[in-house]
């Protein structure tokens, strides 16, 4: 080592796409020549409303500099005004688990990996028989963090019972669900996760090999996570029982519809991601027609954490139905939009409060939705409904992927609605006859209204319209997407009232 | 594993080439043993396959729910008349195509703006004349 690089100072700045999109890239093309700094890339531990964040050591921990600008380098150099990490009521008020490596590793280190408790979870699993780790998942009650929150060891249990020459794990990485963002930072951030909750569940169905189909929108997740299999493939980890077990990122295509289980595989498979009628459910017959487990990024990257802690000490955190905590995405008109992982159980209104920081400056709060563009919106009377499947079912409402977005006063009820509608007409796939009709109708019908042409039997036609497609489409993009127009136009009556023609 | 694999044939195509041409479709359904009328199918069904080759940059709005909370819609209002096309739609000299995207998990910095393989976050309209300048 040279005596530059001994006098060097170790600062750390995200490589997150959102970070460097909130100016981290501008400040490493600035920094990369300083003889004086030496910087690491890390991954961001998701307080977007800070970032860019840069970090250095001190005596205390890791001291950070917010919204940092190329001009503050002196500043952080001198290490005045500095704020300890740990302080930061943003991320003391969360319990990280599933991202407790964030902000702290670099991605695709896998020492640093290991030396925070990685791969603990994948050596207890083979000590393990199937059954054995099935049960410890029945255990921590894990549900799916998709849409249908399924009990994740049930899945796995039942493509573990079917008789097959080859089995599947696939990580869907196509969730692409309109204001979340964790998987991404999974896949960016903490990509070893990834693959060792997916070797733990082929080490539980018997599985042989692994794909991660990744949306076509997250270029740096992928390449991130090419190169985390590259990794671990050379630590001789993508292996089972003296078998290698292959694990390849396959390339979607932009179709919203895509990360829907049975689509996925048909879009894998390399031909037109339609949806199919389940049963079969794919974890008995899947990618080409062999047991497949389908899980999302997150509940991938949950698994490990639970095999290595137990599944007793997860079911301790959050709630009897709705076990563990969620990593709720916080976006929209708030004032600190960003990454938040709780255990289940806070209400709306805490989260909003607690970690949103209230609304952005000049906002005032109108709705919120909880779920993507197929959510339902809540206005602030409902802000008191707990975070956890049941309740939301409840209120008539799905927590989805915890995508959490914040609309204010400006927010034009009808041009949303429309909005939602459009993108179903879009996305749709056209196999089912209530989704692929309904939504282009649904379309025509708000854009009536929106011109001032609609009529009370409009809003009449749109109920029975939505009824229709709630009960009668094939999957989850038809069956809801009446929700966040209903729930619009209940919320929010008179908005629609005063542009119908009468 | 004998089904042919359409969609990566066509990405990797496109990849090669900037656009699946209907030219093309023929020739890649005879490579993979398969009928013009599958290829075709895949080639319509996904929007990020494309049969005219693109600008010299592509413009994509994302139009998130973040992103349209925090006024996508003016910004794609904007880059119309700046730009004068529409959605799907390239500039008379070929230099920008103007496209939008569901999300692109930039919620927490929306509004985004990518361009090429450019990410912006928390983009104003009047931020757009002086980040059009950088793509000459």
């Amino acid at each position: 080592m040279n005596d530059e690089c001994r006098m060097a100072t170790r600062l750390y700045l995200s490589n997150d796409t959102s970070a460097r999109a909130a100016g981290a890239a501008s400040l490493a093309e600035a920094w990369v020549d300083r003889p004086e700094i030496q910087l690491i890339r890390t991954s961001s531990r998701g307080a977007f409303y800070l970032e860019p964040m840069v970090e250095r050591d001190s005596a205390d921990g890791r001291v950070a500099w917010f919204n940092v600008t190329p001009d503050d380098l002196p500043r952080i150099l001198s290490g005045k005004n500095g704020t300890p990490v740990p302080s930061i009521p943003f991320l003391a008020r969360q319990t990280r688990v599933t991202f407790a490596n964030f902000g702290e590793t670099e991605p695709l280190a896998l020492g640093e990996y290991q030396a925070r408790g990685g791969l603990k979870g994948l050596e207890q699993a083979l000590n393990m028989s199937p059954e054995v780790i099935i049960e410890e998942l029945k255990r921590s009650r894990l549900r799916g963090r998709g849409g249908a929150a399924f009990p994740v060891w049930n899945k796995w249990q039942v493509a573990q019972q079917t008789e097959a020459d080859e089995k599947y794990v696939v990580a869907n990485a196509d969730e692409g669900d309109a204001g979340t963002y964790c998987d991404r930072m999974i896949l960016e951030g903490d990509p070893f996760r990834l693959l060792e909750g997916m070797l733990i569940c082929a080490r539980a169905i018997g599985a042989g090999r692994g794909y991660v189909y990744c949306r076509h929108e997250y270029p740096a997740a992928a390449a991130t996570l090419w190169e985390a299999i590259h990794k671990a493939d050379e630590a001789e980890l993508l292996e089972l029982d003296g078998e290698p077990f292959p694990i390849e990122v396959v390339q979607g295509a932009g179709s919203y519809v895509c990360g829907e289980e049975t689509a996925l595989l048909e879009s894998l498979a390399g031909g037109r991601g339609v949806v199919r009628a389940k049963p079969p459910y794919p974890a008995q017959e899947g990618l080409y027609g062999k047991p497949t487990i389908v899980s999302n990024v997150l509940t991938f990257a949950t698994i490990p954490t639970i095999l290595s802690r137990g599944g007793a000490w997860y079911a301790s955190l959050g709630t009897e139905r709705s076990s563990g905590t969620m990593a709720l995405q916080l976006g929209g008109r708030v004032k600190q939009p960003g990454l938040v992982e709780v255990p289940f159980g806070l209400s709306l209104r805490q989260v909003l409060d607690q970690f949103g920081g209230g609304m952005a400056p000049g906002a005032r709060f109108k709705a919120v939705q909880v779920g993507g563009p197929l959510g339902s919106l809540f206005p602030a009377s409902k802000l008191d409904i707990p975070i956890c499947y049941d309740a939301f079912a409840q209120a008539g409402a799905v927590l989805g992927h915890g995508g959490i977005v914040v609309y204010d006063h400006e927010t034009d009820m009808v041009d949303l609605a429309r909005h939602f509608m459009a993108f179903t007409a879009n996305e749709s796939c056209g196999k089912c006859t209530p989704c692929r009709i309904g939504s282009v109708r649904g379309r025509e019908i708000l854009e009536r209204i929106q011109a001032g042409s609609g009529t009370v039997d409009d809003l009449v036609l749109l109920g029975d319209l939505g009824e229709t497609m709630k009960v009668a489409s094939l999957c989850a993009l038809g069956g809801r997407a009446p929700y966040p127009v209903l729930t619009a136009i209940e919320h929010f009556p008179a908005e629609f009232r005063s542009r119908l023609r009468t | 594993m004998t089904v042919p694999n359409i969609l990566k044939a066509l990405l990797s195509l496109q990849e090669r080439e900037g656009a699946v041409t209907p030219a093309a479709i023929g020739g890649i359904a005879h490579q993979l043993g398969t009928t013009t009328a599958q290829v075709a199918g895949v080639l319509s069904y996904y929007p990020d396959l494309h049969c005219a080759s693109p600008g010299r940059h592509v413009i994509r709005l994302c139009m998130g729910e973040s992103c349209y909370a925090n006024g996508c819609t003016r910004l794609l209002r904007s880059l119309q008349d700046r730009l004068r096309v529409d959605v799907g739609e390239t500039t008379g000299g070929g230099k920008f195509t103007l496209g939008t995207m569901s999300c692109a998990g930039n919620c927490a910095v929306s509004p985004t703006v990518i361009i090429d393989r450019d990410l912006w976050g928390r983009v104003l309209p009047s931020q757009l004349g002086a980040l059009l300048e950088r793509y000459k």
